[in-house]
């Protein structure tokens, strides 16, 4: 099938030169733009994926107060001093009422600061809809390109949207804590199906050994027991502050690459999926755009709504219909 | 998020643990639709350059309880300069002394916010120096 290559001016390729050279000012500016959802950076993002997937990236997940940017200041560390170079890329919620946010993931990691082997970036979910996994997508890309050995994406897993995120990721860790709730929680909360790896951070709490049992039986439940190439997720148990367990837990993140290393055929099945889904979140997100956009005017667009209300039509067949216009 | 979201990045630097205006100051500007980046308390000039370097923000906010505020911001400035990042439009707030004013104006400090200052002063100063609209 004949591919289109992206349609990259001169200053389009002096901008993917400067990523690549891991000029920090110029990555910096293009993430802005890419959240701004300035479209005229899609040509340097689309050269930037052309050439990127070098980069282990990893994604991490779960409740608020978990532990999650107390545990990526440790392994940022801990790649450090395995001369790796690090990104991060944290993403917060924003205020459903104001749009704004505080993104203060940046707090826990300010040792870092000083680090020019280490970039760290905030980005907020504000108003992004689907587009969130869109923006973190093209984000990673620049990062990737920057030649940083290891990513970390760290998002708040409460929705579908954070699943989406770290689906961007070849290995995914999920950060749970005692205070997760019984095994029934621990079993809906759906989020334990995408991960490849697990800690039980706060294991110094009471029902710390309870919390664990229960994420090992959900996470052994999903395994076929007769697929012995099946990989094992892992559950670490970790006390961020102070350090314990991140060692485990840095070999245990390690061991899922050598998996994927071993196994290059579940990486492919994995790689195939993660591109499905960020098509099709950049098909939803195009369209999403072309229908704010107004592919129907304001009047007609109005006129459907009353339609809706007043029962004349039904959201299926309205849908349908600008769906129809969008094409 | 929208190319108009004001970012602004919030810190102190040095040995000064006063957060609490500063976190004040971020929750009311969360709550005007602006995306704070927090840094929180004991950063080095260094670090703070680097930090603005990858959040590219539209503005920095430094808040000072302490009397060791313009030895501190020199120090931000001549890095920040030296780092290409000098435009980045720099308010300070907390205690600041009117006698010092003329000197961090001097500096190319653009807003100060000291004792009396309101919300609204600051946000104002934000729209000026961004040219972009507050949301809420």
């Amino acid at each position: 099938m004949a591919v289109s290559q992206p349609d990259l001016d001169a200053q389009g390729r002096d901008w993917v030169t400067a990523v690549r050279r891991g000029d920090v000012r110029r990555c910096a500016r293009l993430i802005t733009r890419i959240e701004a959802r300035d479209e005229t950076v899609t040509p340097i993002v689309q050269a930037l994926y052309r050439q990127g997937g070098r980069s282990a990236v990893i994604g991490i997940t779960g409740p608020p107060g978990a532990g999650k940017s107390t545990l990526v200041d440790k392994l940022i560390a801990r790649y450090r001093a395995r001369s790796q170079s690090v990104a991060v890329l944290a993403v917060d919620p924003a205020s459903p009422f104001s749009g704004g946010a505080i993104l203060g993931d940046r707090v826990r990691m300010a040792r870092h600061n000083a680090d020019d082997g280490v970039f760290i970036r905030s980005m907020s979910a504000r108003g992004m809809l689907g587009g969130l996994a869109r923006a973190a997508g093209d984000a990673l890309c620049v990062l990737d390109a920057m030649g940083k050995d290891v990513i970390l994406l760290e998002t708040v897993g409460v929705g579908q949207s954070e699943i989406d995120i770290v689906r961007h990721a070849l290995t995914v860790l999920i950060v749970q804590t005692p205070a997760g709730g019984d095994a029934v929680q621990a079993v809906k909360a759906g989020i334990l199906e995408v991960g490849d790896v697990f800690a039980l951070n706060k294991a110094d709490a009471p029902g710390a050994d309870r919390a664990v049992a229960a994420l090992r039986e959900a996470v052994e439940f999903r395994n076929d027991p007769h697929d012995a190439n099946a990989w094992r997720p892992p559950i670490v148990q970790t006390q961020a502050p102070d350090g314990i367990g991140v060692d485990a837990l840095l070999e245990a993140l390690d061991g899922h690459l050598a998996h994927w290393r071993t196994h290059p055929e579940a990486l492919r099945r994995r790689r195939l999926s993660q591109a499905r889904s960020v098509l099709t979140d950049l098909v939803r997100d195009g369209l999403h755009r072309r229908h704010e956009r107004g592919g129907e005017s304001a009047a007609r667009f109005a006129g459907m709504l009353d339609d809706l209300v007043d029962r004349r039509s039904d959201p299926h067949a309205a849908a349908a219909r600008i769906l129809t216009g969008l094409t | 998020m929208s190319a108009a979201t004001i970012r602004c990045l919030l810190g102190m630097l040095g040995t000064d643990v006063h957060s609490k205006g500063i976190r004040t100051l971020a929750q009311l500007l969360r709550d005007r639709g602006v995306e704070v980046i927090y840094l929180g308390e004991h950063n080095t000039a260094a670090g703070m350059v680097n930090a603005l370097l990858a959040e590219d923000p539209d503005v920095l906010g430094l808040s000072f309880s302490t009397a060791t505020y313009v030895h501190y911001t020199r120090e931000l400035l001549e890095k920040m300069r030296a780092a290409g990042v000098g435009d980045v439009p720099l308010m300070l707030g907390g205690l600041i002394h009117r006698d010092d004013e003329p000197e961090l104006r001097a500096m190319g400090v653009r807003g100060i916010f000291g004792p009396g200052s309101t919300t609204l002063q600051i946000l104002q100063f934000l729209r000026d120096v961004t040219g972009k609209p507050l949301p809420v």
